[in-house]
């Protein structure tokens, strides 16, 4: 009985996660797959970074790409910032400025008969860079 | 405790060489994604496969299982649900082979794996979900999804231009904005029936494999217990492109069957093979190109 206690927990850690962290149902253990639009390919992010006289939105660059889809599917604080990190480290790789990262969460919509899709903002997350480790020359 | 994990379980009362070998092979027809892991993975499967002692030492498949835990854990939350449940069956096989009772035990343990993950999947669509019981699930999954696109122009009755004019209005706007002249929305009634059989076929199914695997009673409602998971791999594989996840019910329906029951036993075989040639052979595609779609 043991693996179905352990399916059971994991289950009911996912719905817990999917409920208040936004994990999307698809993932983490739960069979929530296929049962609704709000998976990994319907969410993205928007990743923002400024500094003095620089403010702009970034490119996905490939080397963010793994960070970006963990954020995507779940959102916390813990997996956005690991993110940001990816982020500030790459901006100091190319000697850019930066002192504050936003990453925004999205997820697309679709209304119940039209269809009509909108994309909606479910996470906005402001990382400073002060808080961040100083870079290895 | 190591000697009984680490000795092949006896031949009387064992579990059926089949189970171990179609597990093995899941194992190698998907191997993980994580390069650090894959390699042990799939050797435990080639030795399984090749060396009957191996195959029936309880201790081969408690490492795949925490193998397969640990490429969970390190992609997290990547890992697609049959990953977990692929997880959960190795184990369920180690622990069975450890027992004094292998078959029986490993019969049992299917029987409750499969009720309690197809109870999750129902709670899922019938509950937790806002879009799947109003049918916008399937309704937007069949435009949308390419890997269910040629099913659609051949359920649907879509043209292909009809298809791009649809997935150009699925694209989402900008809150609040409004396109001067917005693409058009074309839904002919076959695609919305296709869509709705999609989601009240795969709803109800999925409830009465849970309901018959969670009921514990053997008689008739075993029967139907094979008969729906049967049913559900046969229909659902054929179109949903998650091969792995079907194997696994199948190789976890065989395990189910008792060595007299020959007859559910050839034909959870019969439906690997079956999703193993849903897999390869792009068959929607040949009939989208056959009926000119």
């Amino acid at each position: 009985m043991l693996p179905v206690a352990l399916l059971v927990v994991v289950a009911a850690a996912q719905v817990t996660l999917a409920r208040t962290a936004r994990l999307s149902p698809w993932k983490g253990g739960g069979f929530g797959m296929f049962s609704t639009t709000d998976d990994a390919g319907r969410r993205y992010v928007r990743m923002f970074v400024s500094a003095a006289e620089r403010s702009e939105e970034l490119a996905m660059a490939p080397s963010l790409e793994d960070a970006a889809r963990r954020a995507v599917v779940l959102p916390t604080d813990a997996v956005l910032s690991r993110l940001a990190r990816r982020v500030v480290e790459r901006e100091r790789r190319y000697r850019r400025p930066v002192e504050t990262v936003r990453i925004e969460t999205w997820r697309i919509d679709y209304a119940p008969d039209t269809l009509a899709a909108t994309s909606r903002l479910i996470r906005d997350y402001v990382y400073r860079v002060d808080a961040a480790p100083a870079p290895r020359p | 405790m190591w000697t009984r994990l680490l000795r092949p379980a006896r031949d009387e009362d064992g579990v059926s060489d089949s189970v171990l070998t179609l597990t093995a092979i899941i194992l190698l027809l998907r191997p993980l994604d994580v390069w650090w892991l894959a390699p042990f993975v799939l050797a435990a499967a080639c030795l399984s496969l090749a060396v009957r002692a191996v195959r029936h030492t309880p201790l081969t498949w408690i490492l795949v299982s925490l193998l397969v835990a640990a490429g969970i854990v390190f992609v997290w939350p990547l890992s697609d649900n049959h990953i977990y449940l692929l997880a959960y069956w190795c184990l369920a096989i180690g622990l069975a082979l450890s027992g004094s009772t292998p078959a029986a035990t490993l019969s049992a343990g299917s029987r409750w794996l499969l009720g309690a993950a197809f109870a999750m999947a129902v709670l899922w669509k019938a509950v937790l979900s806002p879009d799947y019981i109003d049918g916008r699930f399937f309704r937007v999954t069949l435009l949308t999804d390419e890997r269910f696109a040629d099913a659609s122009l051949v359920f649907g009755g879509l043209s292909r231009d009809q298809m791009e004019e649809n997935r150009a209005f699925l694209e989402p706007l900008p809150e609040g904005a409004e396109l001067l002249s917005p693409p058009a929305f074309v839904e002919p009634p076959r695609l919305r029936a296709f869509a709705a059989v999609a989601t009240w076929g795969g709803l109800i199914l999925e409830a009465l494999i849970a309901l018959t695997c969670l009921i514990p009673a053997n008689g008739r409602l075993q029967l139907a217990r094979h008969a729906s998971l049967l049913v559900f791999c046969v229909t659902t594989y054929a179109l949903a492109p998650v091969a792995g996840f079907g194997w696994l019910l199948a190789t976890m329906g065989l395990a189910h069957c008792r060595p007299d029951q020959t007859s559910w036993r050839a034909g959870y075989v019969a439906v690997f093979i079956l999703i193993l040639l849903y897999s390869e052979i792009p068959w929607t595609a040949v009939l989208a190109d056959w009926a000119g779609r």
